[in-house]
């Protein structure tokens, strides 16, 4: 007989608290993302959805809670510090480097690159040379997978709202991430397209990458998330599997009553 | 020598000064996206500090109230001018450049150059006030021992070697990774946070290396002219530099290089021949700032990237696995 | 104690110029949300228009400031009309924006300089009668000029707490999409804002020019920055922080010069400014987390 192994916890959130000039858009959120799995956060409009991701990557400062990525504390770091860490977050409306190429796009992402630092970039130019061929194979190798190769040397401004999405997620990975974050991926991506994306996911996942996504569309989220919890007026309302909380009571008036 | 001789020197020493001024201001505006209004003012800081550095020391009495007077040898003076240029950013930096919008650095930058201009002239045990330092030992002068005129080709080479090696470092850090994470910062940054870069960081060095170039560049031209006042470093010389950048190219070193050419070069000296009528000795002067002004606005509307614009970057994949049976089911190079 | 007092006089003086060019300059802000660099330059064709008014066309000083105001109120609509609104048209990046704005301000200075000339200019005015308040000296015409201040502050409070247009140019500075969606005719709150900024910014060239008794073009592009140090102190964008941002940066900076040479006070204002940036960049008077 098989021993399950129960994947550990690699983002953990307690307790967050966050209000705007008085309203609250988060209230008491706490849940946790298992490495290697799908995590979806769903929930109506004004939610806290983004919220939530802005106060784990770091773009809000939260008023109370905790956030720990990997056992690390990283509540209110600075956005730059948890990417580093290994929490790296695409945005709702895909913000491409506009005039970088798809693959300068991707060549940004990898962290402590020698030749960041100027003083190297001028005297140790072999060295630089050498990480960048490294680096180089691994984004050809990336956009390989997802299909933008061909587009390697476009401006990334040029790319179609879809493509920027693929070029987001792909960049997220070049980094070499702990756990992705993802900002409605799906958002104003074709259909043909949104199959290609949720594909993606799912392997990488089997892949043993770790997501949490935000998403809308709830037949996607039964397709890809491997657990799901439910956000409502700034408030953990439920979690559980997709196919669970279709059932649940109060999952449903929350979308369709609020 | 002829006169015509002489005026094409000049003119090519001030080209050099004009392209390591633009390399700077365009690190850190056509690469970094840093809205430095006031560069001139770093060009004012490191001519001072270069000045005071190669000068005797100051009698005290009148045009000789300045600070230091190391008399110290070419080519150290650039090295402090550069240095004082570099703390001066640092200064300003730390003010305008933390999590704030980049219009807000605009304003901290035209502040204090408004604030950095008022003092040096008020405060005359400084730079001596108003009238600023003069005879300023030209380099290698007492060596060589050459007449005025001859001199201008010694000078010229000095200009040619720091506009090449000026030239040679810029290009190297802007085809950097370093140059493509300010590039990155510029297109957006809330990305570039996102992907682990520090940005404030990152800004100050590309501030703070600019600066270099305009000390540097400001510490030549006190070498070349001997002397240097508060009516050198107006905010007019900045634009000057910055429409300089437009027209050739923000973001493109080479295109700065023709930038330099056209703007300083042949416009300055182009309007050198403007009217001065007696009621208003100023004319030709103002004239100049509106034509600057518009061309500041003709180049944002219709050309904002220059004639040159920047230059794509295209890798060379050879040697690298592409194509073929590629994006399969393989693992995830983690 | 009674010099602290009569900085507290000229303070109110300074504060009152301050007051309606920094309102003035924050009400653009509201609606465009790009920082106006040629903004000084509208203070100076101001006062050199009153100038012509004052002493070419002999006319009244106090009416040759309203013809002056309106004047340029006009001229920075057609600004924004002819030289803004294309950019925006064309979705132009907020650098570049900001760079055309600093290229404006280079020509119109330049262009009042080669019109008006370099030289100082000074009106022939009355200072009127001293009046004296506890140790507080006015003249006449600085009464009028803080009279002038209070009214307009006042009459810009009514505009935008109690006229539809106000209170659409106060959705649209405090939200532009959701001001977009829910219906505010942005191009007219637009043209609205120059209007404004530009007849306050009018006014307030012309009380700075009598405040300061001669100017030169250079008046505007030299104020500015002070204008910006109590628009930030204020909060941008925040009518009523820019109000309490003169104020606090014109008594402060008039009381300092009781105690230390006069020709520092920019320095204080700047030092203001500094300070203001690198632990309440959001301003002193707003509760706003980011900028």
């Amino acid at each position: 007989m098989a021993i399950v192994s129960f994947p550990s916890s690699i983002l953990k959130v307690t307790n967050l608290a966050k209000s705007f000039g008085g309203v609250k858009a988060i209230n008491d959120v706490s849940f946790i993302v298992r490495e290697g799995t799908v995590t979806g956060l769903i929930g109506p409009n004004g939610a806290g959805k983004s919220s939530v991701v802005n106060a784990i990557s770091g773009f809000t400062r939260v008023d109370r809670g905790v956030v720990e990525l990997a056992g690390h504390d990283i509540t209110n770091q600075a956005p730059h510090r948890i990417a580093a860490r290994g929490l790296i977050r695409s945005f709702q409306i895909a913000r491409e480097l506009q005039k970088l190429t798809v693959l300068e796009n991707m060549m940004v992402a990898p962290f402590q690159q020698l030749g960041e630092s100027p003083w190297r970039a001028l005297i140790s130019r072999r060295a630089v040379m050498r990480e960048e061929r490294e680096h180089l194979a691994a984004a050809v190798d990336w956009l390989q997978m997802f299909n933008l190769f061909p587009l390697r040397d476009e401006y990334a401004g040029n790319l179609s709202g879809g493509q920027k999405k693929l070029l987001e997620l792909a960049r997220a990975l070049m980094a070499k991430p702990k756990v992705v974050l993802l900002d409605e991926p799906m958002a104003g991506v074709n259909p043909t397209l949104a199959k290609t994306l949720q594909g993606y996911i799912s392997r990488l996942r089997d892949q043993g990458v770790t997501f949490l996504l935000i998403e809308h569309n709830l037949s996607v989220v039964e397709a890809i998330c491997d657990h799901v919890v439910v956000l409502a007026e700034g408030a953990v309302l439920a979690e559980g599997q997709m196919n669970e909380l279709r059932e649940t009571e109060e999952v449903i008036s929350a979308y369709l009553g609020g | 020598m002829s006169s015509l001789v002489f005026y094409l020197l000049t003119v090519a020493i001030f080209f050099c000064i004009y392209c390591i001024y633009g390399w700077g201001l365009n690190l850190q505006f056509g690469l970094t996206g840093i809205l430095d209004f006031t560069y001139i003012t770093f060009v004012a800081i490191g001519a001072y500090f270069a000045g005071v550095a190669a000068l005797q020391p100051g009698n005290g009495g009148i045009g000789g109230q300045y600070i230091l007077g190391w008399h110290l040898p070419f080519p150290i003076p650039p090295i402090i001018g550069g240095i004082a240029a570099a703390v001066l950013a640092i200064l300003v930096g730390y003010v305008g450049l933390k999590r704030l919008r980049s219009d807000y650095l605009a304003i901290v930058t035209v502040s204090v150059g408004q604030i950095v201009w008022t003092l040096i002239g008020n405060i005359t045990p400084l730079f001596n006030g108003w009238d600023g330092l003069a005879g300023v030992p030209q380099p290698f002068n007492s060596v060589f021992q050459l007449d005025f005129n001859h001199y201008q080709w010694v000078f010229l080479v000095i200009c040619v070697l720091f506009a090449a090696l000026g030239f040679l470092i810029i290009e190297r850090l802007t085809h950097s990774p370093f140059g493509r994470v300010l590039r990155a910062i510029r297109e957006d940054e809330d990305v570039a946070a996102a992907l682990g870069k520090n940005v404030f960081r990152y800004k100050m060095m590309a501030f703070v290396i600019g600066s270099i170039y305009a000390g540097v560049g400001g510490a030549l031209t006190i070498a070349y002219i001997g002397a240097f006042n508060p009516s050198g470093f107006t905010t007019m010389e900045t634009f000057i530099i910055w429409a300089a950048m437009l027209v050739g190219g923000s973001g493109n070193n080479r295109g700065m290089i023709l930038g330099a050419f056209l703007v300083p070069v042949l416009f300055n000296e182009g309007t050198r021949f403007l009217p001065s009528p007696p009621g208003n000795p100023l004319l030709a002067e103002s004239i100049r700032g509106m034509a600057i002004g518009l061309l500041l606005i003709f180049a944002a509307r219709y050309r904002p990237q220059g004639i040159l614009p920047e230059r794509k970057t295209v890798f060379r994949l050879d040697g690298l696995p592409q194509g073929g049976e590629a994006g399969g089911d393989r693992l995830v190079p983690q | 104690m009674s010099l602290l007092l009569m900085g507290v006089g000229f303070g109110l003086i300074t504060a009152s110029v301050l007051a309606l060019a920094s309102v003035g300059l924050t009400l653009q802000f509201g609606v465009t949300n790009f920082v106006n660099f040629a903004y000084g330059e509208f203070l100076t064709i101001g006062a050199y228009l009153a100038y012509f008014f004052s002493t070419v066309a002999n006319l009244n000083i106090w009416l040759s400031m309203l013809l002056a105001a309106l004047l340029t109120a006009g001229f920075s609509w057609l600004v924004n009309r002819v030289v803004i609104q294309p950019f925006l048209k064309r979705r132009a990046p907020l650098l570049i924006l900001l760079v055309v704005t600093i290229g404006l301000s280079l020509f119109l200075e330049n262009g009042v300089q080669a019109i008006a000339g370099p030289s100082f200019q000074q009106y022939v005015t009355v200072p009127g009668a001293i009046v004296n308040i506890g140790p507080m000296i006015f003249t006449g015409q600085q009464l009028v000029i803080i009279a002038i201040a209070i009214v307009l502050m006042t009459g810009v409070h009514l505009l935008l707490k109690y006229t539809r247009i106000g209170k659409a140019m106060r959705s649209m500075s405090d939200d532009p999409d959701l001001a977009r969606i829910s219906g505010v005719p942005i191009q007219r709150v637009t043209d609205l804002a120059w209007v404004i900024s530009g007849f306050l910014a009018g006014l307030a060239g012309v009380v700075l020019a009598i405040n300061v008794t001669s100017f030169t073009p250079a008046l505007g592009s030299q104020f500015l920055f002070i204008i910006f140090a109590a628009v930030i102190v204020g909060g941008i964008g925040r009518p009523y922080g820019a109000m309490l941002g003169a104020l606090l940066i014109g008594l402060v900076t008039e009381v300092s010069a009781m105690y230390i040479d006069s020709a520092y006070k920019t320095v204080v204002a700047f030092a203001i400014l500094v300070i203001v940036l690198l632990f309440r960049p959001q301003g002193i008077f707003t509760s706003r987390g980011r900028v």
